[in-house]
């Protein structure tokens, strides 16, 4: 079913390449999807956001921004213009600082990347331990335990944030707010944004290991003498745990658009901090590069999911094996 | 429509809870009796409470929850359950028009996807990558912070990132019964395709299509909170589910602020979860 592939040893070579050719694509659609959101839809936001007395933007920084845009110019010249600077590399100016995007964003990228990997690596422990749970714990407490992927999924980011705070913040003194980047306190952030992701990935998993148990091999396995616990991390974990590497991959996207409200509530500086202060401010390019560099992210990992899978597989890399029997 | 897409869909009927069967139909019933109050919340929200939602009592500031006051009441001795009550018809029906967008154009592309398929099936495909491939959320933050700050602009926002999961539902539903054998026949039989749509293609893809749809009701809901959290949706003195959760995280001595509407909001969109997984699972 679905994306088995049979590669060819020279099929796997097209294959890369036309991922890579249909992700350069995607990427290029994500700029000027962004681009038109920006700056076709009503409301001049730009303008307001040059002219606004706060920005303290000088008359020169002002004419230097628009004659930079082009905005004097029909929207189709501004895309072209923005294009050609996007393809290398460069993502304009800031209307709240003048200073510029590229800047901006990779000042605060490192800090929002080391809390979604540790995001990640919290909602892959929580996940598999859910998972495990199901699969080894007595019925009852294994009937609730299933029930709690879908009820992670319906709280909303921003409430358990709020909880967690005020849990462990300001009831238990477990962490002070007031120190945002201290490891306790990232940890709970990281978790904020890990209950969420963790959900679909336990559910993946769950269901891979109930069709996996229902094998005829599981079976021989058990009859073998082997014991359950036996049983299921020497033959059942490796071959479930293939469906959640694509998983991940397509929940990198969660990770990111929930860094906005997880980073605000924990006063954390970072890429959606940035993107809430830009809001605020009307900073669409600063927002149009935050769009887009998290499409690049979410297109490169699920590249690298989509590729390593049939190489990972046995059971997808078919041709290679018969090559070899028949020569 | 390949790649991404394709593994997604592929991942997405694999993945189909198969367990729970012993679920208790109990739950179901509860899930729709919220449902329910939500509605009737929104619709007659003065029959439900008698305080008023925008004057407050200054006699009695942030009292805990009680008898008189079932959420307690805020920094201007505001009901906090008059506020929730009231706030439900926006943060409900901006959900509903979320949903109602994402379901008619999502559709409407993988309709068309599905069913030319060719260059068009690519073209749609490439759309519907690219609007998978940026962050739902962070998509509706950047239209959103376009339009402007406003409930009905959140609203859109939501439905225009949920047009990617439907349209890609939609394609493989159409692809799905295209193939099957009654489709074939009716071809056979004289049927033009436009008929094999209207009498076959739309009556059986309906069904995952309602179920996706009311599941995602769910998740459009705590986008929306999510958005007016932010302070993307209409200003105070409106009380939205999740700007009432924002103002009452100032009060850190007053946790019942945040809880109250929050409990709301959770057991809103559990009750909708619940019903869609049902849905799917009694077909």
């Amino acid at each position: 079913m679905g994306y088995t592939v049979s590669v060819r040893l020279s099929g796997y070579r097209n294959l890369v390449l036309s991922r890579l050719g249909q992700g350069v694509l995607v990427i290029f659609l994500a700029y000027v999807l962004s681009f038109i959101v920006v700056s076709v839809l009503p409301g001049d936001a730009i303008t307001n956001a040059l002219h606004d007395p706060q920005s303290g933007l000088s008359e020169e920084d002002i004419a230097r921004i628009v004659a930079f845009y082009g905005l004097d110019k029909p929207v189709l010249i501004q895309l072209l213009l923005a294009l050609g600077r996007f393809v290398t590399g460069d993502l304009g100016i800031s209307l709240q600082s003048g200073l510029p995007v590229t800047d901006l964003v990779f000042d605060a990228l490192p800090s929002t990347t080391f809390l979604a990997l540790t995001a990640l690596i919290l909602a892959l422990v929580l996940a598999v331990a859910i998972a495990v749970g199901v699969h080894l714990l007595p019925s009852g407490a294994a009937g609730i335990l299933r029930s709690v992927p879908s009820f992670f999924l319906s709280v909303p980011n921003f409430v358990i944030g709020l909880v967690l705070i005020s849990v462990f913040g300001f009831t238990l003194h477990t962490f002070t707010i007031t120190e945002p980047n201290a490891p306790v306190a990232t940890f709970f952030a990281a978790l904020t944004l890990a209950i969420p992701v963790s959900a679909p990935l336990a559910e993946v998993l769950i269901s891979s290991l109930d069709v996996e148990a229902r094998q005829d091999y599981a079976l021989v396995a058990r009859s073998r003498g082997l014991s359950r616990v036996n049983v299921f991390a020497q033959h059942l974990l490796k071959p479930s745990a293939l469906p959640s590497v694509t998983m991940v991959a397509l929940l990198i996207g969660e990770l990111l658009g929930g860094a906005v409200i997880t980073e605000t509530i924990f006063g954390r500086n970072g890429v959606g901090t940035l993107v809430q202060r830009s809001v605020g401010a009307g900073d669409q390019p600063v927002l149009l590069a935050v769009v887009v560099l998290s499409a690049v992210v979410f297109v490169l990992v699920n590249l690298i999911a989509d590729l390593s899978v049939p190489l990972l597989d046995p059971r997808t890399s078919v041709t290679k094996k018969k090559k070899a029997v028949v020569s | 429509m390949t790649g991404i897409v394709q593994l997604q869909t592929a991942l997405e009927t694999k993945s189909t809870p198969s367990g729970n069967r012993s679920s208790l139909p109990v739950s179901v019933l509860l899930s729709f009796a919220v449902i329910v109050f939500a509605v009737l919340f929104s619709a007659f929200p003065s029959l439900f409470t008698s305080h008023s939602p925008e004057l407050g009592d200054t006699s009695a500031k942030l009292v805990s929850p009680g008898l008189h006051h079932w959420f307690g009441t805020d920094y201007l001795g505001r009901d906090v359950f008059t506020r929730v009550v009231y706030g439900s018809l926006s943060s409900v029906s901006s959900a509903l028009a979320a949903v109602i967008i994402g379901l008619v154009v999502g559709s409407g592309i993988g309709l068309l996807a599905g069913f030319l398929g060719g260059w068009v099936d690519s073209a749609l495909g490439r759309i519907v990558d690219v609007l998978l491939a940026i962050p739902g959320f962070l998509l509706a933050v950047v239209i959103v912070s376009s339009l402007g700050f406003q409930t009905i602009n959140a609203a859109i926002a939501t439905g225009v990132s949920a047009i990617a999961v439907f349209g890609r539902l939609m394609r493989a539903e159409v692809i799905k019964i295209r193939g099957a054998a009654f489709v074939e026949s009716s071809f056979l039989s004289g049927g033009n395709r436009l008929q094999a749509l209207i009498f076959h293609v739309l009556p059986n893809a309906g069904r995952s299509v309602l179920v996706l749809a009311i599941l995602q009701f769910g998740t459009s809901i705590m986008v929306i909170a999510s958005l007016a959290f932010l302070g993307y949706g209409d200003p105070p003195p409106s009380s939205d589910w999740g700007l009432l959760v924002a103002s009452g995280k100032e009060y850190p001595t007053a946790p019942w602020l945040i809880y109250a509407p929050a409990a709301v909001i959770v057991a809103t969109v559990l009750s909708v979860n619940r019903i869609s997984r049902w849905l799917k699972k009694v077909r």
